[in-house]
């Protein structure tokens, strides 16, 4: 059962970077963003690559995976969303299911179906009161406490975080209070792309890098942010912990295989019973 | 090439279906589901179990879209309530739901391996010689019947109530009409449709594996009804050929470029496929043939212009 609490903090921790970016990119661009999982993928696919065909080690492929990837949405951005703004935030949601599939068929097209792992040197888990830590998911909660914490303090503290914010709350009045929507959406996308990535680099050292590793993800990430309240990354951050543990301690009672199973049936709960969100007040809709 | 002809035909009929399934769904009723997949597996291994189990094609045929319409009605009860990209969400999670179960139920469904050798109806009469031409035939006559059953619906007071109800509920819903049961009905319409599709399909290719479920059929049928027009039944049928002629025409790109594997080869069209869409989506969203209105209302009624000519006016 403590293993299990612990494997659901850390299966936590690692949803919480994605929910935070989809979170965030929904605040700041009113769509739900269906291309996460393909831009996990593809985070872990740079990371491959560099650490691989360059071979860099992980700790210097993390940060240029993190640059690409964020480099990558940005591009996405200007080159495909950005252009159907005004069909509204449906076209956008259908237009990031495209984005999805190209991002992911790319990454086929390069290096096909199979399974790869990273190159990583292999370490004895650490026990402790019966208790089990592997390295990977050490460096998980290491890594994954450390951008949680920065992402914490860039919408707390920056000048651009708190614009973030403030054309979440209301997009007109910060417009009017001279904040750039381009600018900020651009740093949105930069943010996103760059925890998407590092999800992405996480996922691979505690697993493989397979095409659909992102796609399996897709699920859970949405229950997170749902039951955080969609559009309040601290709120998906709470909403991401809810679910690993949900998802962990299950595993007691259910097969593994339906993990999914349980952050559908979280998600479809959230939203009929609480669709606000878990920490949300109740609003009329507008 | 006559039978290449037939192959992609029929992968036409059941892709046309799948489209006017989601165009009542997505097109007139406003419900984006993204959950397609998932609902045209159900419908495809239901009719594939039981006709391995000794059931008369027909039969299993009707038994899938019987269940792929009630499991519609299930899934559209429960998220009645919810705003189109909440729906799109729970209905991803639906269809992935549908495919874990589809891989992990191996009892059922013979997990990752699919089922094979599912039996064809009515092979014993036709012989196996002419059999794919006689199947296209039924293909191409489903689709016709589909596609009048549906217009008459759609241009029935039902249809209007619905685009109505999708324009603006809370107007519809002071008129007096019950706006949920309208939603309900629309979605289960198109479920039974898919339902219809995932059997034929399931007798056509005779082997069906839960790979065949996933999001591509998806990025198919969005598509089919994206550059059709969003709404528009006879701009469908126009998507889905175009969609077929973009699959099929890239089926030659392994020809021209000689360095691609043909797995290579496959990944490239399935991204032209997506920038196919994303193109659509920025240079014609409103598609070719704009959704089926009153010609009277057209002319005299200025003040609630359809939402083609809206997006001109902001261009």
């Amino acid at each position: 059962m403590a293993q299990a609490l612990l494997n659901g903090v850390i299966s936590g921790l690692l949803i919480a970077l994605p929910a935070i970016a989809l979170s965030l990119g929904y605040g700041v661009l009113n769509f739900a963003n269906f291309s996460i999982g393909a831009m996990i993928t593809c985070g872990a696919y740079l990371a491959y690559w560099i650490n691989t065909s360059l071979g860099a080690p992980m700790l210097l492929a993390a940060p240029f995976a993190a640059i690409g990837l964020a480099a990558i949405a940005i591009a996405i951005q200007h080159g495909v969303y950005r252009k159907i703004e005004d069909g509204g935030h449906v076209t956008m949601l259908v237009a990031s299911m495209g984005v999805a599939f190209v991002l992911e068929n790319a990454v086929r097209l390069v290096y096909g179906a199979d399974v790869r792992m990273l190159d990583v040197p292999v370490a004895r888990p650490i026990s402790w009161n019966g208790l089990r830590l592997n390295h990977e998911q050490l460096l998980i909660v290491v890594t994954a406490s450390l951008a949680l914490g920065a992402v914490n303090l860039l919408l707390k503290c920056t000048q651009i975080g708190r614009a973030m914010r403030a054309i979440a709350d209301d997009p007109e009045l910060a417009e009017v209070r001279g904040i750039s929507r381009r600018r900020t959406i651009d740093a949105t996308w930069a943010v996103s792309g760059s925890l998407t990535a590092m999800a992405g680099m996480l996922i691979a050292l505690d697993g493989v890098v397979e095409p659909l590793m992102g796609w399996n993800y897709l699920v859970s990430i949405f229950a997170a942010a749902v039951l955080g309240g969609i559009g309040k990354p601290l709120g998906a951050f709470a909403g991401a912990l809810i679910i690993g543990l949900a998802e962990e301690t299950s595993a007691l009672l259910v097969s593994t295989t339906y993990r999914q199973g349980i952050s559908f049936v979280a998600l479809i709960l959230v939203l009929l019973l609480r669709p606000q969100g878990l920490f949300g007040k109740a609003r009329i809709r507008g | 090439m006559i039978d290449y002809l037939i192959a992609i035909l029929t992968f036409v009929a059941v892709g046309t279906l799948l489209g006017f399934a989601l165009n009542v769904q997505w097109g007139q009723a406003g419900m984006l589901n993204f959950g397609l997949p998932g609902f045209f597996g159900i419908g495809a291994y239901a009719a594939a179990i039981l006709s391995k189990h000794g059931v008369d094609g027909f039969t299993a045929t009707a038994a899938a879209v019987a269940l792929t319409a009630a499991v519609s009605a299930l899934v559209s009860f429960v998220t009645i309530g919810l705003r189109e990209d909440c729906l799109a969400i729970s209905t991803v999670a639906f269809a992935e739901v549908v495919r874990l179960v589809l891989m992990n139920e191996t009892w059922l469904t013979g997990g990752t391996n699919g089922i094979r050798d599912i039996p064809r109806p009515l092979l014993d009469v036709i012989g196996s010689n002419h059999y794919e031409a006689a199947f296209l035939a039924a293909c191409l006559a489903i689709v016709a019947i589909v596609y009048g059953l549906l217009e008459l619906v759609l241009r029935a007071p039902f249809g209007r109530a619905l685009r109505a109800a999708r324009e603006d509920d809370i107007v519809t819903a002071t008129l007096g009409k019950n706006v949920q049961v309208l939603r309900i009905k629309a979605f289960v319409i198109g479920g039974a449709v898919i339902g219809l599709a995932g059997a034929l399909h399931a007798f056509y290719f005779t082997y069906i594996d839960p790979g065949q479920f996933a999001g591509s059929v998806m990025i198919y049928a969005l598509m089919a009804v994206i550059i059709g027009g969003k709404g528009s039944n006879r701009g469908l049928l126009a998507g889905a050929c175009m969609v077929m002629m973009l699959l099929e025409g890239t089926r030659f790109l392994k020809e021209f470029i000689p360095i691609l594997g043909s797995q290579q080869a496959a990944s490239l069209r399935l991204m032209l496929i997506g920038g196919g869409l994303l193109l659509t989506l920025i240079l014609r969203p409103q598609g070719l043939v704009s959704e089926y209105r009153l010609s009277i209302r057209e002319h005299a009624d200025p003040a609630a212009p359809p939402r083609r000519e809206h997006r001109m006016d902001s261009a």
